[in-house]
This record gives C-alpha cells, structure tokens and sequence, in this order.
C-alpha cells in the first residue's frame, strides 16, 4: 500500500507480501505483548486468574498512540499467538484470556467514544482490568464452573483486578511521558542541527 | 488524571465494599435438601425442625434438621466423614456416608452443576 521499499517483503519463492506501516506498528508491538504474555504464564499464581496482566499495559499504550482499531488487532495477536506458543490454544486457560480481552477491547471503545478529555491511562488501565476481570469470571461462571459458589471468590479477583489496573496505568502514563521526553529531545537536537 | 479518570477510579472504590458485602455476607439459605439413600432420592424442607432415620447399605443414620440447617447425628460407618460434615445450610453445601451409601445436599432456588470439565 505504502511506497516505501522496504515494505515490501519478497519470500524465495517470488510471493511478495505488501506491508503497510500500520502492519509493522501491530507485528512490533504484538510481539512485544506476546514475550510479555508469556513471561507471566510462567509466574506463580496465589488464585487462578489472578494474574498482573502486564500485557495489557502494551494495549493501552497502543489504544492511546494509534487508536482502538491497531488496540484490537495488538491484542487479539497476543491472545492467539501467546496461546498457541504456551501451549493452551482453545483450552480453558485460552478462553478466559479470550473473553477477558474481549470485554475490555469493548470497554475501551466505549472509552473511545467519550466526550471531552475522556480518559487518562490510569482510567483506561482500570476499568480495562476490570471488564478483563468481569469477562473472564463470567466466562468461567457459564462453562466451567456453574455453581453459585464461584461468587464468593469475585470480590478478591475484583480486588486484584483493581490493584493491578492502577499498577499498570502508573506503568503505561510514565512509558507515555518517557516517549514524549524522547521525541521532544530528537526533535530539539534535530533544531540544534539545522541551526 | 483527567475528571473521568476520578470517577473511574471512585467507582472502583465503591464497587469493591459492595462485591464484599453482597458476595460474602447474607448467605442465601437452604430451602431444601434431597437426601440420596441408594439409588432413592427423598426431598425435605428445613423450614421445620426434626429428625429422620435413614437405613441404608450398613444400618440407620441419624440426620437431624433445626433452625435451617440440617446435618448427620449418627452413623453406622467407621470414618465418620459424614458426622464431621457438620451443619450444612447453604445451598449446594453436601455431605455424604459413602459406607451407607446415604448422601444429604442442600438446594437453593435452583439446583445446577457443580463443575463441567472439558
């Protein structure tokens, strides 16, 4: 789609894949959310699905820069990918983070939608957390564990969720800030040249 | 923070005491409780106080019922697994004397599924 040369990636079989820009921003970053993804996998966990979700700070970092569209794509990529590499693709552990990002991806749309200065990191971090939270309990709630007793453990996976969405909001509005210092520098050096 | 920030984060705050609250206090009671003896399946409501004895596969069992809650007072068994049990009263609390094959389960508003493994 683009003009630029290197866009274009030619296979040995003379298949030739054109790649926008946009295609690179997603596979950089969905791989990033991937490695992420799996680092944690391997973690301990004190309650199943209590988790730090520290890939989730790649979406909304990627929902703020380039909009809920590549947010989507980044973090479907890293469900689908992570799964397959983990080993869990369409098994339980799959479908919870499945659902989880689903509902928060609808979530952040709403957020999209909001009028004025809408929301900052810390917002979206947490109320992504906790429809991620919400998501996945329900889902759990409908096929795996059908029993009221499930209830009584949604006020401390509630709590996590919480914890945790205002840890990575802190994550994602200081990796903003440092983004912003660095091009602020290179644009600030790039003046200092021309002159 | 911008001002939708605040309120996000406020509802959180108060969402969490009312999951506390709702979720962990004001535990629905039993209604009911079927009490499996064999392949019979008997239903009794806890909404009186009394005593049934059960004869199962050993001997008879004692289960007693008073102010909702219902539990085994006796049994011909060893282990005695089903007496430790204690009072069940809320709904899909379970015990049972596998030895007398007697096994008692408190029932909500609607019984369902414990757990389905894939």
């Amino acid at each position: 789609m683009s003009d630029d040369p290197d866009s274009a990636a030619t296979t040995k079989t003379g298949i030739s894949v054109t790649t926008t820009p946009e295609d690179h921003v997603i596979a950089w970053l969905a791989a990033l959310a991937i490695a992420i993804h799996i680092i944690e996998s391997v973690l301990p966990s004190p309650l199943p699905g209590v988790k730090p979700g520290l890939a989730n700070v790649i979406t909304i970092a990627v929902f703020i820069l380039y909009g809920w569209r590549t947010a989507v794509w980044v973090s479907m990529l890293r469900v689908l990918v992570g799964s397959i590499l983990i080993g869990t693709f369409l098994s339980p552990t799959f479908m919870l983070s499945f659902s989880g990002a689903i509902a928060s991806l609808i979530v952040l749309w709403l957020a999209s939608r909001l009028p004025g200065a809408g929301l900052g990191p810390i917002g979206l971090c947490l109320i992504a957390a906790m429809a991620h939270m919400f998501g996945q309990f329900y889902t759990a709630y409908l096929l795996f564990i059908p029993h009221d007793g499930l209830f009584k453990l949604l006020p401390l996976l509630m709590t996590a969720a919480v914890i945790f969405g205002i840890i990575s909001g802190i994550i994602v509005r200081s990796m903003l800030q440092h983004l912003e210092k660095r091009k602020n520098d290179t644009t600030a050096q790039r003046n200092k040249q021309e002159e | 923070m911008t001002r939708a920030d605040y309120y996000i984060v406020l509802f959180a705050a108060l969402l969490l005491p009312y999951l506390y609250i709702s979720q962990w206090t004001g535990d629905k009671a039993g209604i009911s409780a079927t009490i499996m003896n064999g392949n019979e399946t008997t239903e009794v409501s806890l909404a009186h106080d009394h005593t049934l004895e059960i004869d199962g596969a050993l001997g008879t069992s004692t289960i007693k019922i008073e102010n909702g809650k219902i539990r085994f007072t006796a049994s011909p068994c060893l282990g005695k697994q089903c007496i430790h049990s204690g009072w069940l009263e809320h709904a899909g609390e379970f015990a049972a004397c596998l030895p007398n094959r007697i096994s008692v389960a408190v029932l909500g508003e609607a019984p369902r599924f414990d757990s389905i493994n894939f």
